[in-house]
């Protein structure tokens, strides 16, 4: 891994999408610090890229390695543990019985990767559709539930759906900016997490090869 | 460029742009004045605009309140000044000020901004020599804000009527 990218690019991603990720905007602009839960997806998800060999550790911090760089990996580490917390609790919903199931629903798939132990490109593929469903789930289908504009029809359907569902359902609404601030904030992560020092070469993995002459 | 100077670059801007993020949760900053201000202030190179100032002034003494306010706001777009979000606060308990009752609305907004500014003061320490006002400090200031907010026996008293406006 060229030195740019250690010192440089990854840092760069991981903070950037820590930042965009933990942006709440609406009346007021706030930055949100990821919940708890949040923090232990986060190591479930560092745990998971350590298994399948999306990041070998022993190539940032290393003894044999100067100390400046080690320095740069272990920034590295710690922006991706940061920027892994923040997406996760950017993607979960705020509050009632959506929170409780996408976190279970997050859980549950971070478990499974980690105890499947897939390999570097199956892991990242396997993410991006965490993400993307996760983000499709508060963004899309939850903030079309919760949306305070439309028809009169459809502010009757979602305060009927409300009631029926005890209010556990809706959420906040949005800003019109927010979804894609998420989108974006995923794009960077998974850039990142593509561009982590990884423990095999991709001729050992699941990427396209040649076929061999018979 | 040599590799060692690539990994101390990349280092220092890693820990400056993470210094910077960790600033904006701190602070939460809601506006781009704000954060503009707060960077500034952190650098040493903030300065309030005199004439702002000096016209938000102008403004309080002649009990222009809301006038004082937008001026004095001009004058500190990112609130990183404790003197000016003290006459901020002041112009708010003079506004808010009543012979029979306070408004109680423009009292919470003066508390919010004379606990900025003693946030700002420091050691949290705020004394402003004015001749025209009569609390100099913030403490004294935002305990007359405070007991102007809570509702007491004292609210119920006659001679409250004869009480005269700091």
């Amino acid at each position: 891994m060229s030195a740019i990218r250690e010192a440089v690019v990854l840092p760069l991603l991981f903070l950037t999408a820590t930042l965009l990720a933990g942006l709440r905007t609406g009346a007021a602009v706030a930055l949100e610090p990821p919940s708890l839960f949040a923090l232990v997806l986060a190591t479930m998800l560092l745990g998971a890229l350590v298994r399948s060999g999306a990041l070998d550790p022993a190539r940032l911090l290393h003894g044999s390695r100067p100390i400046v760089a080690n320095a740069n990996g272990a920034v590295v580490l710690a922006t991706l543990f940061l920027a892994g917390s923040q997406v996760l609790a950017m993607v979960t919903p705020r509050t009632g019985l959506p929170l409780f199931f996408v976190d279970i629903f997050l859980f549950v798939l971070l478990l499974n990767t980690l105890v499947a132990q897939p390999d570097r490109v199956r892991l990242l593929r396997s993410l991006a559709v965490i993400f993307g469903s996760a983000l499709v789930i508060k963004f899309v289908i939850l903030a079309s539930l919760s949306a305070p504009a439309g028809s009169r029809t459809t502010r009757v359907m979602v305060a009927l759906f409300d009631a029926a569902t005890f209010g556990t359902i809706a959420q906040e609404p949005h800003s019109a900016g927010a979804g894609y601030v998420a989108f974006a904030a995923i794009a960077l992560f998974l850039a990142g997490l593509a561009a982590l020092p990884s423990a095999r070469p991709f001729a050992q993995s699941t990427a396209l090869q040649p076929s061999t002459p018979r | 460029m040599k590799e060692p100077v690539i990994r101390s670059c990349g280092l220092a801007a890693s820990l400056a742009y993470a210094a910077a993020i960790a600033w904006l949760y701190a602070t939460q900053p809601q506006t781009m004045a704000q954060v503009t201000g707060g960077f500034a202030s952190i650098a040493g190179v903030y300065k309030v605009d005199p004439q702002a100032f000096a016209d938000g002034l102008r403004f309080f003494r002649a009990n222009q309140f809301a006038e004082a306010r937008a001026a004095l706001q001009r004058a500190d777009p990112a609130e990183r000044d404790a003197q000016v979000q003290f006459y901020i606060a002041y112009s708010f308990y003079r506004e808010g000020w009543g012979r029979l009752y306070n408004d109680d609305v423009l009292f919470g907004r003066g508390l919010a901004a004379v606990d900025k500014a003693i946030a700002l003061a420091p050691a949290g320490r705020l004394v402003v020599d004015d001749p025209d006002l009569q609390m100099h400090s913030a403490d004294e200031l935002r305990a007359e804000l405070q007991r102007g907010v809570t509702r007491d026996a004292s609210d119920f008293n006659p001679l409250r009527v004869f009480g005269a406006r700091k």
